[in-house]
C-alpha cells in the first residue's frame, strides 16, 4: 500500500512551498499530484520533483468522475517506485473528499490530512463572505495544521478549530514530518461519523503549570482524545504538548506569556473549576 | 447554401408562421433563396420578389406552423456521446428519434427488460445499462444480476450516474479482484456496488470502453439524430474541454460538418481545460486563435466559459444563508479570487463570459465580480451571462440587469427536483423558485432556456413548457408567480437565445435577410393549451433552406 498524504489549503497557504521542501529533502522517490481545477496548470510548473513523478490533475466535468484524472494518475503510478504520494488539493476543495482516494483506491492507504494555513490571512478568510466555510471545513478536517508566515501568538480561533498546529518554524525535517501516518483518532471517527460525539475545551491562563501533574492528568483521563498547546511550568520553561492516543510529549520551546490548551474529549472539561489546581 | 449558387426562389405555405419578428408576428409565407429569407408576409405581398424572379411554390407545409429554428444555447455533445450509447432502462419515458423508450417502473419489469436487452452488447463484448433508481427498480446487486445471468459482463449505470453495479461477468471481464478492493473503499465487492471514489475506479476500468473512439462517434451521430428530433437548428457546446479538447473538436468536425448535419454548433471553449495555458493570459491567446479551425457549421467565436460553484444534481451548489436544511455546504469550482481573475482577463479583452453559477452565493459571486468589471471598465451590450441559473434572490435578479447580463436557464430542474429539494434540501419557498424566470422577465434580461442535455431532454418545447408552466413532476405547480407566458418562452427558444449567442443577426426570427433555419410544428404553441406545449408533434425542421423531415416512430 503506497500511502498518500493530503496537501490541502486555501489558495497562497503555501502548498506547493511546502511540497518542494519536501522533495528537496527526501531520500526516496515521492509521487506528486497537483490539483489544477478551476485554476490553470501552474502548479504543475513549480513543482521540482524527478522527471515523471509529477501529475497535473483537472477534474473537468463538475457532475461526473466520467474523467476523473485523479484516479487516472493514481494507477498510472501505481507501479512506480515510489514511497509515498503527495496529493495537492485545490485551493478550494474539501479535505475529506479529496482523502477519500486514500480510503478507497485499491493499493493506496490514507497517511493523513496536511492543511496548510497562512497565518496572515487566515482570520480574514475565516470571515469571508464566499469561503469561510470552505476554509473552516479545511482547518477542522486536518489531521495537521502547519501554520506559515504568522506573527506572535497563534491565532485563538484557529487553536479552537483545530490545535494539532505547528508552524513552519518547528519542523525540523519535512520529508520525516509527514514520514509516519498521522491520521488522527478523530478523523478515523469522523469517517465513522461520530464527530459530533466530541467536544472540545480550552484551557487559557496565566498561572504555571506543573507539567508531571499535567501529564498524568492527561494519561488517565479516559474521556481525553486529543490534546495540544502550550505551558509555562513553575521553572518558567515553557512547553509544546502534544498528547494523543500514542502518548504525550512535551518539547520545550520558545518562552510563552500564558498556557493554551486544547482538549478533545467525550466529555466537557470545566477548567474554570477546581480541576485546574490538580496540575498547577 | 454558399457552397451551391441557387437562383431560385421556394416560397413555403404554412398555416401560420410565427416570426417572432414584433413588427410582423404573423405571416402566411415565406420565400427563400441561397438558404437566406427574402421575405415574409402574404403571397400578394411577396408579388414584388416574384414577380421579377423564377419561384416554386412549396405546399408540404400547409397544414403546419413554421417557427424560426429552435435554439439550444446550452449543451454538452461529449457528455451525450458517452451516455447515448448505453441501453436505456429508466423510470421515464424517453422519446428518442429511434422509437420511444417506455417507462420502466418496477423491479420485475425492470429485471425482464434486462432480460431482453443483455443479449445485445453495447460497447464491445460489454452491456451497460443507463437509468436503474432504487425507488423504482428496486436495490440492485451482484446476486440479483448475476441470477439473470452471471456470464455475460453486464453493468447497471444508476441515473444519477453516481453509482454502478456489476455481475460476476463484468468483474470477471474487467478484472477487478476481492483482493484488489479494500474493504474501507466506496466499493462493495460483495454486492458489486460502486461508489463515489470506488466509481472513479470502476469508470477508470471501463474508459477504454465507454471512451472508445468508435463508441463516442456512435454517440455523437446518435446526438445528431437527437438534436434534429427536437426541432433544433442551432446548439451550443457549452464547455468544450469536458474530456478532451481535441478530440471533442475533432470528432465534431468529423461527423458534423457536412451537408447532412442540419443543425450549427456553437464552440465555447472552457478557460480551464485548456492544456499547455499556465495562466489565463495563456489559455485567452489560444482561445483568440480558435476560430481560425471554424467550419462552416462548427464555430468558435469571441465568448469562453467560466465556472463558480458545484453542480446543481449532486446538491453542492454554494448557497447564502440559511443554507441547506442538513446544514451540508456546497463546494466552490474555484478560489473566488481565481474566478474574479479569469473574468478580468477576458472581459477586458472584450470576450463574451458564460459562467456556470447553480445556487445564489455562486450568483452573489458573479454578480459581484461583474459589478467590480463594470466599475473597473464598463463594457455596453457585453453579454455577460448567468448559465443554469438554480437558486437566486429577486435582489439579484434586479442587480443582474442593472448589469446588463443575460440569463440561460435550465427550467427542467424545477420539474424534476422542486419536489425533492422542497422536503428534503432548501425547503418549499426556494425550491418553488428556483429558475426565478418570471422575475428575469420583469426585468427586462434576455432571458434563454437551455437544456444541459443530457441533465434534461435536448427538446426545447419541454423547456418552454417547464418554463410556461411550472409543473413539477408530482404534477404540481411550483411558484406561480415565476411562470411566463407562451409568447415569452418561445421568445427564450429562439430569438433570446440567439442573443444570449451573439447570433441575433442572423438566426432566431423570421425575417428578410435572415437565414432560412425554421421548425415546422403540427400544432400552434401560442394557441394550444399551455400544458400540451411539450407534446406537439415536430415535422421537420429547415436548415439554411434546406428541408430535413422527422420520420415519425
Amino acid at each position: 500500500m503506497i500511502p498518500i498524504t493530503i496537501v490541502a489549503g486555501y489558495l497562497g497557504a503555501g502548498k506547493t512551498t511546502f511540497i518542494n521542501k519536501v522533495l528537496a529533502e527526501t531520500k526516496s522517490p515521492l509521487g506528486v499530484l497537483v490539483n489544477d481545477f478551476g485554476d490553470l496548470a501552474i502548479d504543475h510548473d513549480l513543482i521540482q520533483n524527478d522527471d515523471g513523478l509529477t501529475y497535473s490533475l483537472n477534474n473537468g466535468c463538475v457532475c461526473c468522475k466520467l474523467n476523473d484524472d485523479t484516479g487516472a494518475a493514481l494507477e498510472s503510478i501505481k507501479n512506480k517506485d515510489i514511497s509515498g504520494v503527495l496529493l495537492e488539493a485545490s485551493g478550494v476543495a474539501i479535505p475529506i473528499k479529496v482523502a477519500n482516494y486514500g480510503l478507497s483506491w485499491p493499493g493506496f492507504s490514507l497517511n493523513g490530512i496536511l492543511s496548510l494555513v497562512d497565518g496572515q490571512s487566515v482570520e480574514s478568510l475565516l470571515d469571508d463572505k464566499y469561503v469561510k466555510t470552505t476554509v473552516r471545513d479545511q482547518l477542522v478536517q486536518a489531521d495537521r495544521i502547519v501554520l506559515n508566515r504568522h506573527k506572535k501568538n497563534i491565532p485563538k480561533r484557529l487553536l479552537e478549530l483545530n490545535s494539532d498546529i505547528y508552524t513552519d518554524r518547528e519542523i525540523q525535517n519535512y520529508p520525516e514530518f509527514i514520514q509516519d501516518s498521522f491520521l488522527s483518532e478523530k478523523r478515523i471517527d469522523d469517517f465513522q461519523e461520530n464527530h459530533y460525539a466530541f467536544k472540545t475545551s480550552s484551557l487559557v491562563s496565566k498561572e504555571s503549570i506543573n507539567k508531571d501533574k499535567l501529564k498524568d492528568f492527561l494519561s488517565t483521563n479516559p474521556h481525553i482524545h486529543r490534546a495540544k498547546g502550550w505551558i509555562r511550568d513553575q521553572q518558567h520553561q515553557s512547553w509544546l504538548v502534544q498528547m494523543n492516543k500514542g502518548g504525550c510529549k512535551f518539547i520545550p520551546c520558545s518562552y510563552q506569556t500564558q498556557n493554551r490548551m486544547i482538549f478533545i474529549s467525550t466529555e466537557s472539561i470545566n477548567f474554570q473549576s477546581q480541576l485546574i489546581n490538580r496540575f498547577t | 447554401m454558399s457552397e451551391t449558387i441557387d437562383h431560385l426562389i421556394t416560397v413555403y405555405k404554412a398555416k401560420s408562421i410565427i416570426t417572432m419578428n414584433p413588427s410582423l408576428p404573423r405571416a402566411e409565407v415565406v420565400a427563400v433563396r441561397n438558404g437566406y429569407i427574402l421575405e415574409t408576409g402574404t403571397l400578394e405581398s411577396l408579388q414584388p420578389w416574384l414577380s421579377r424572379h423564377e419561384y416554386v411554390i412549396d405546399n408540404r407545409f400547409e397544414d403546419f406552423i413554421i417557427s424560426p429554428g429552435l435554439i439550444d444555447p446550452h449543451l454538452h455533445p461529449s457528455m451525450a456521446a458517452v451516455i447515448l450509447p448505453m441501453h436505456f432502462i429508466t423510470a421515464m419515458e424517453w422519446k428518442m428519434p429511434w422509437g420511444v423508450i417506455p417507462a420502466t417502473t418496477s423491479k420485475s419489469e425492470f429485471d425482464d427488460r434486462l432480460k431482453e436487452s443483455m443479449v445485445n452488447p453495447t460497447h464491445g463484448e460489454l452491456f451497460i445499462t443507463w437509468g436503474h433508481h432504487d425507488l423504482w427498480h428496486g436495490p440492485i446487486s451482484r446476486s440479483r444480476l448475476n441470477a439473470i445471468n452471471s456470464d455475460l459482463p453486464i453493468i447497471v449505470w444508476n441515473r444519477s450516474f453516481h453509482e454502478l453495479c456489476m455481475n460476476d461477468g463484468a468483474l470477471e471481464y474487467l478484472d477487478i479482484k476481492e483482493s484488489d478492493v479494500k474493504t474501507s473503499s466506496q466499493i462493495d465487492f460483495v454486492k458489486g456496488r460502486f461508489y463515489e471514489m470506488g466509481l472513479a475506479y470502476a469508470i477508470q476500468k471501463l474508459n477504454p470502453y465507454i471512451l472508445a473512439p468508435e463508441v463516442f462517434q456512435e454517440g455523437l451521430t446518435k446526438l445528431k439524430q437527437v438534436v434534429h428530433f427536437g426541432g433544433q437548428t442551432t446548439i451550443a457546446d457549452m464547455a468544450v474541454g469536458l474530456f478532451d479538447f481535441e478530440t471533442e473538436v475533432q470528432s465534431q468536425m468529423t461527423l458534423y460538418d457536412n451537408e447532412e448535419t442540419p443543425f450549427r454548433v456553437e464552440l465555447v471553449a472552457q478557460s480551464a481545460a485548456l492544456s499547455g495555458a499556465k495562466t489565463t493570459t495563456e489559455a485567452e491567446a489560444i482561445i483568440a486563435k480558435l476560430p481560425e479551425r471554424n467550419s462552416h457549421r462548427l464555430k468558435f467565436r469571441k465568448r469562453v466559459k467560466l465556472f463558480t460553484d458545484g453542480a446543481f444534481f449532486s446538491q453542492v451548489a454554494q448557497l447564502l444563508d440559511p443554507g441547506y436544511i442538513d446544514g451540508h455546504k456546497g463546494e466552490w469550482l474555484s478560489t473566488p479570487e481565481q474566478f474574479e481573475e479569469a473574468t478580468r482577463v477576458y472581459w477586458n479583452k472584450g470576450y463574451t463570459i458564460h459562467v456556470h453559477v447553480t445556487g445564489d452565493l455562486g450568483l452573489e459571486l458573479a454578480v459581484d465580480v461583474l459589478e467590480k468589471m463594470q466599475f473597473e471598465r464598463p463594457r455596453f451590450n457585453h453579454g455577460f451571462t448567468v448559465e443554469h441559473f438554480g437558486f437566486s434572490t429577486p435582489e439579484q435578479v434586479h442587480k443582474l440587469a442593472k448589469l446588463g447580463a443575460n440569463i440561460s436557464a435550465n427550467a427542467y430542474y424545477l420539474h424534476e427536483l422542486s419536489n425533492i429539494y422542497a422536503n428534503d434540501s432548501v425547503g418549499f419557498e426556494r425550491a418553488s423558485s428556483m429558475a426565478r424566470i418570471g422575475t428575469s422577465f420583469r426585468e427586462g434580461i434576455t432571458t434563454t432556456l437551455h437544456s444541459d442535455f443530457t441533465m434534461a431532454p435536448a427538446q426545447p418545447l419541454m423547456s418552454m413548457w417547464v418554463a410556461v408552466n411550472r409543473i413539477n413532476e408530482k404534477g404540481k405547480v411550483m411558484g406561480e408567480e415565476e411562470c411566463i407566458t407562451p409568447q415569452q418562452g418561445l421568445e427564450a427558444i429562439t430569438i433570446n437565445a440567439a442573443r444570449v449567442l451573439g447570433l441575433d443577426h442572423e438566426i432566431g426570427s423570421i425575417r428578410a435577410g435572415k437565414k432560412a433555419d425554421f421548425t415546422v410544428l403540427a400544432e400552434d404553441p401560442l394557441e394550444i393549451n399551455p400544458i400540451d406545449i411539450k407534446d406537439i408533434r415536430i415535422e421537420a425542421t429547415v436548415f439554411e433552406g434546406k428541408v430535413f423531415d422527422i420520420k415519425s416512430s
